[in-house]
């Protein structure tokens, strides 16, 4: 019990952020694993473009800026390097939206960049078994992150796919065929201003499924490492039951991630360290602000997990050997020192 | 009504009041062919037109006419096995067509003596043979038109108009009222002209004055916007109210109205040019980009006015369809255009600024220079996307504000190289067609578009640039003199360039516009390497040495050579710029005939980079990026973008990864 703690949103997310800032090689590892998935990709681009650009004249105009002719000359002169990759991530909330037969006409670059993601969000489900447990530690280390990942990994992956297919189905049913069944009855509303606010409601629906698809998920995991004294099953319903307990909290702490995250961007947009090339930034101070933002990205998004965990449980779990446990697991507990003084919230977390 | 709609119209009407008094011509601009007096009546629910008409026309050829014929266009929409609907499959503007029938029956036709025409009246299908289409009707006269007679033809229709997916219909209580009245072909020395609706034709008729009543519900009172001037406005019988619309010399009347729309008037002035009124019919949720509209369409007035001639017409109405409708709107009638726009309208979007230019332009590329849009569909499509770039490029240039997100640049503007980032959908399908023939025997809807707006522009963009900007406007203006009110043709246009350029200029429009080829030169190979004495054995004195003579061992700079190719199917003229060390440049040219051509330079300072078509002339290039080679690399930008999309790549997993 620990009345004097908020139990608010922000409060969940702030305590997520300290907690993810004193534990900042949770998210070295999380920017180290896209760092070495997106490396893969860096020869085939570089080579493509140092190919491309380096004997063009109309490569020192690009330095800073792209151009829109190059690109597009790009796109229709070498479709085996991207394929349809740029029309799938614009296309994804038109009202036709992206089906898998699309993913046929992915052809090089764009095809690889899909797969990466794909391993990336396999790979997820390994850090957030690490990062879940690692929280839950007074004194976690990398070595513990990699341990913990290791032992969740299984369930943690089904969570994954059981969350991906949630999420398309979701963006199948809730996007694409609500898409087509109003397509028509679209046409026919009274003005442009209806059709508008009715696509603004669509989206607006698949961002909450998907959030509360993610929200459920999210607790899951939580509960499922915070509570290895219940059965499996158990523990999953647990972690559903979390999530439908408080599900403003939770909301509120993804709400805070997120415009935290924006924050960021906006501060990347309106400083622009990628603007003028030469003029502002060289080429190595460039890759290092970026890695440094994406660093900085981590941070928030381990914040975050730390935030829903500390939103769903305040007690650390009693499976740990070496952490000092709640009274009722008192005759495992190590002797304490005789001179350290007696701790204050014997049950409070970390 | 609104308050906002309200102070719209109060502007409005505070423009109109200080604008002068419209001169109206006082003789006809073109000796009238075909002319009509209409009066028709709307039923908004039945969504039907009855009409009478009453057509004088002229015999202008040097034959007697046996038979009349006529366009029976509504009738496209019959059933699905017309030659529109086969042709169409199905889409009309990308779009899946409704099942939304439309007709236009003739119910009684006779001579102005009476003498009855209707059983004589019989449906033809001269383009296909198709039985099933019933969109070109002819009639055998008792007693052939004699050359010069002129004939009068009264006659009963009822039109049903279909919900709009093609031009012409209703949504709603919108209508847009067009190809809806039995209109005679075009009889020409060899015989009628008067072609089938297709699903990628346009339209070709003869001028004429026409006078339409139109008796509509009360309801649209003040909401009908038409071809020509309002005459009059008059209380109908019941719940009605008449509008009669008068012009002269246009080839063609469409009229539209809608409860909704917001009304705008402004006015044209530019000395040099005519006045005219300008009316916008706007949706009410369109109506705060109603300047953006005026603005595009006087920069249009005043730039094409300035190279083709004025605009003779005393009005230019613009007509904005509802949402749900835009399939009425991006087309021209005389003196009246269909425009088309969003609720969020970003300049970038370019709407309603480009349609509104693009479809001002076809009163002078269809309204004025009526060329066979059946036939040489490029001559107003293609001509008029060439003057719709030039008037976008000169009105809304790149002077506007730049966003960088993350290494790409947005920008809060139009932000094109016209023309060729405005027509690059040529480039997916240049060698898929004939570039220039008619309109229905293009492959496909999408090369029709390139190959007749795209291509052409592009291709007129590079005959200015090898001609000369005065040249080619010379050659336009002679054009657009000559053909005013008249009916040209590819070899007519020809025929000004020639005589304006004072050379024959026949061979480029046989490689561009009669040809399907396409064009791309590139620059294979630049090298620059140091300059090498000769070796071997040289005379000197009569005698073989072993060693060259001391002026031939003294070397200096570099030898420098480019290879320039032709990698398109089509041979155009180029120039090609070396460019060496210390500012210094060497520019040659190349007929481009063959498929290479080496450029070498010896003993000169060192070559930096090789272009060929410097200035961008080929706009019809359709692969620019290739249009260079350096010596030396410069490995800068390949590296900033290498970094770039890694960093895109880690925001990519990383927005992935937080989703599940
Ligand atoms: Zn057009």
């Amino acid at each position: 019990m620990s009345p004097v703690r908020s139990s608010g949103a922000l409060a969940c997310f702030g305590r997520g952020l300290r907690a993810s800032l004193s534990k900042p090689y949770l998210a070295v590892s999380l920017w180290l694993i896209q760092l070495l998935l997106a490396s893969v990709l860096i020869l085939p681009v570089s080579n493509s473009l140092h190919d491309l650009l380096d004997d063009s004249p109309s490569a020192s105009r690009m330095v800073a800026n792209p151009d829109l002719g190059w690109w597009e000359t790009l796109l229709r002169t070498h479709p085996d390097l991207l394929g349809n990759f740029p029309d799938l991530l614009t296309g994804l909330l038109t009202p036709e939206g992206v089906t898998s037969s699309k993913l046929s006409g992915l052809r090089g670059i764009g095809a690889a960049a899909v797969s990466l993601g794909l391993l990336a969000i396999v790979l997820h489900a390994f850090a957030l078994g690490g990062i879940f447990g690692t929280l839950r530690e007074p004194h976690g280390s990398l070595v513990t992150f990699g341990r913990e990942g290791m032992r969740r990994f299984p369930a943690f992956l089904a969570f994954t796919l059981a969350a991906l297919a949630a999420a398309l189905l979701a963006y199948r049913w809730v996007w694409l065929e609500t898409g087509l069944a109003l397509n028509e009855r679209m046409r026919e509303l009274q003005s442009e201003r209806q059709a508008l606010a009715i696509t603004l409601a669509r989206v607006l629906l698949l961002a909450f499924v998907l959030s509360a698809i993610k929200l459920v998920a999210d607790s899951v995991r939580a509960i499922w490492v915070a509570r290895p004294d219940l059965p499996p099953v158990s523990r999953f319903f647990a972690g559903i039951a979390g999530a439908l307990a408080r599900p403003v909290r939770l909301f509120g702490v993804l709400l805070s991630a997120i415009v935290t995250i924006l924050t960021l961007y906006a501060i990347w947009i309106v400083a622009d360290p990628s603007a003028g090339g030469e003029a502002r930034f060289a080429l190595v101070p460039l890759i290092l602000t970026q890695q440094v933002f994406v660093f900085l990205r981590s941070l928030i998004k381990v914040g975050y997990y730390a935030g829903i965990s500390e939103a769903l449980t305040r007690t650390p779990s009693p499976e740990y050997s070496y952490v000092a446990a709640p009274s009722s697991a008192a005759p495992v507990a190590p002797p304490a020192p005789d001179d350290e003084p007696p701790l204050e919230n014997p049950a409070g977390a970390v | 009504m609104g308050s906002a709609k309200a102070r719209i119209l109060l502007l409005a009407l505070a423009g109109a009041l200080a604008a002068p008094a419209v001169p109206l011509p006082a003789a006809p601009l073109a000796a009238p062919v075909a002319s009509y007096e209409i009066s028709c009546r709307l039923d908004p629910e039945k969504k039907t037109v009855e009409g009478t008409e009453l057509l004088t026309w002229t015999n202008t050829t040097s034959r007697p006419a046996p038979t009349l014929q006529f366009h029976l266009y509504l009738n496209a929409f019959l059933n699905t096995r017309t030659t529109f609907h086969r042709e169409a499959g199905g889409i009309a503007r990308g779009v899946p067509i409704p099942d939304s029938w439309g007709s236009v029956e003739v119910l009684r036709m006779t001579f102005a003596d009476g003498t009855d025409l209707l059983p004589a009246l019989v449906s033809i299908s001269p383009d296909d043979g198709n039985p099933d289409d019933r969109t070109v009707a002819e009639v055998t006269l008792p007693r052939p038109v004699a050359p010069g007679e002129t004939v009068r033809v009264s006659l009963d229709f009822r039109s049903r108009l279909p919900r709009v997916f093609r031009r012409t219909g209703w949504k709603g209580d919108f209508f847009m009222v067009a190809q809806w009245f039995p209109k005679i072909g075009v009889l020409q020395e060899a015989g009628w002209n008067c072609h089938q609706f297709h699903a990628n034709s346009e339209f070709f008729s003869d001028f004429g004055d026409y006078d339409v009543s139109i008796d509509v519900p009360s309801r649209y009172r003040g909401k009908v916007g038409a071809t020509g001037k309002r005459v009059e406005e008059r209380q109908g019988a019941g719940d009605r109210v008449l509008y009669r619309f008068r012009q002269e010399s246009v080839h063609d009347f469409a009229w539209t109205a809608d409860p909704d729309y917001v009304v705008v008037k402004d006015f044209f002035r530019e000395a040099g040019l005519a006045d005219v009124e300008l009316l916008l019919y706007v949706q009410p949720e369109h109506a705060s980009q109603a300047a953006r509209h005026f603005r595009a369409v006087k920069a249009a007035l005043s730039r094409m006015g300035r190279v083709l001639g004025p605009y003779p017409y005393p009005t230019l109405t613009m007509v904005d369809p509802p949402w749900g409708a835009s399939a009425a709107g991006g087309m021209e009638y005389p003196t009246l255009i269909t425009c088309g726009t969003h609720v969020i309208a970003p300049a970038t979007l370019q709407k309603p600024e480009e349609v509104t230019i693009h479809e001002f332009g076809h009163q002078f590329f269809y309204g004025m220079i009526a060329s066979n849009e059946f036939e040489e569909p490029y001559l107003d499509e293609g001509f008029n996307s060439y003057m719709t770039d030039r008037v976008l490029k000169a009105t809304y240039g790149p002077d506007h504000p730049v966003v960088n997100v993350f290494g790409y640049r947005i920008a809060l503007g139009i932000d094109k190289i016209y023309p060729v980032d405005a027509e690059r959908r040529f480039f997916d399908v240049s060698t898929q067609d004939i570039h220039a023939q008619p309109s229905w025997k293009f492959r496909d809807g999408k090369s029709y578009g390139a190959d007749t707006y795209s291509h052409t522009a592009l291709a007129l963009a590079t005959l200015e640039n090898l001609l000369g900007v005065n040249v080619m406007d010379r050659a336009l203006r002679l054009y657009a003199d000559r053909w005013r009110f008249r009916h040209p043709t590819l070899n007519d246009f020809i025929r000004c360039v020639n005589e304006v350029a004072g050379r024959d200029w026949t061979w480029f429009f046989d490689r561009t516009f009669r040809s399907s080829g396409n064009v791309d030169y590139a620059v294979e190979k630049a090298t620059s390497t140091r300059a090498k004495a000769p070796k071997g054995l040289f005379e000197r004195d009569g005698k073989l040495v072993d060693g060259p003579p001391p002026a031939l061992a003294r070397v200096r700079g570099y030898d420098s050579m480019a290879l320039v190719t032709r990698r398109g199917e089509t041979a155009l003229p180029v120039d090609v710029l070396l460019r060496f060390e210390g500012g210094k440049t060497y520019r040659s040219s190349w007929n481009g005939e063959g498929r290479w051509k080496r450029f070498r330079v010896s003993g000169g300072p060192r070559l930096l980079e090789a272009i060929v078509d410097p200035d961008e002339k080929l706009a019809l290039d359709e692969d620019h990026t290739n249009n260079g080679k350096r010596v030396v690399p410069d490995p800068r930008a390949a590296s900033r973008w290498t970094a770039r999309s890694v960093f895109w790549m880690q925001n990519f997993l990383d927005t992935l990864t937080v989703a599940w």
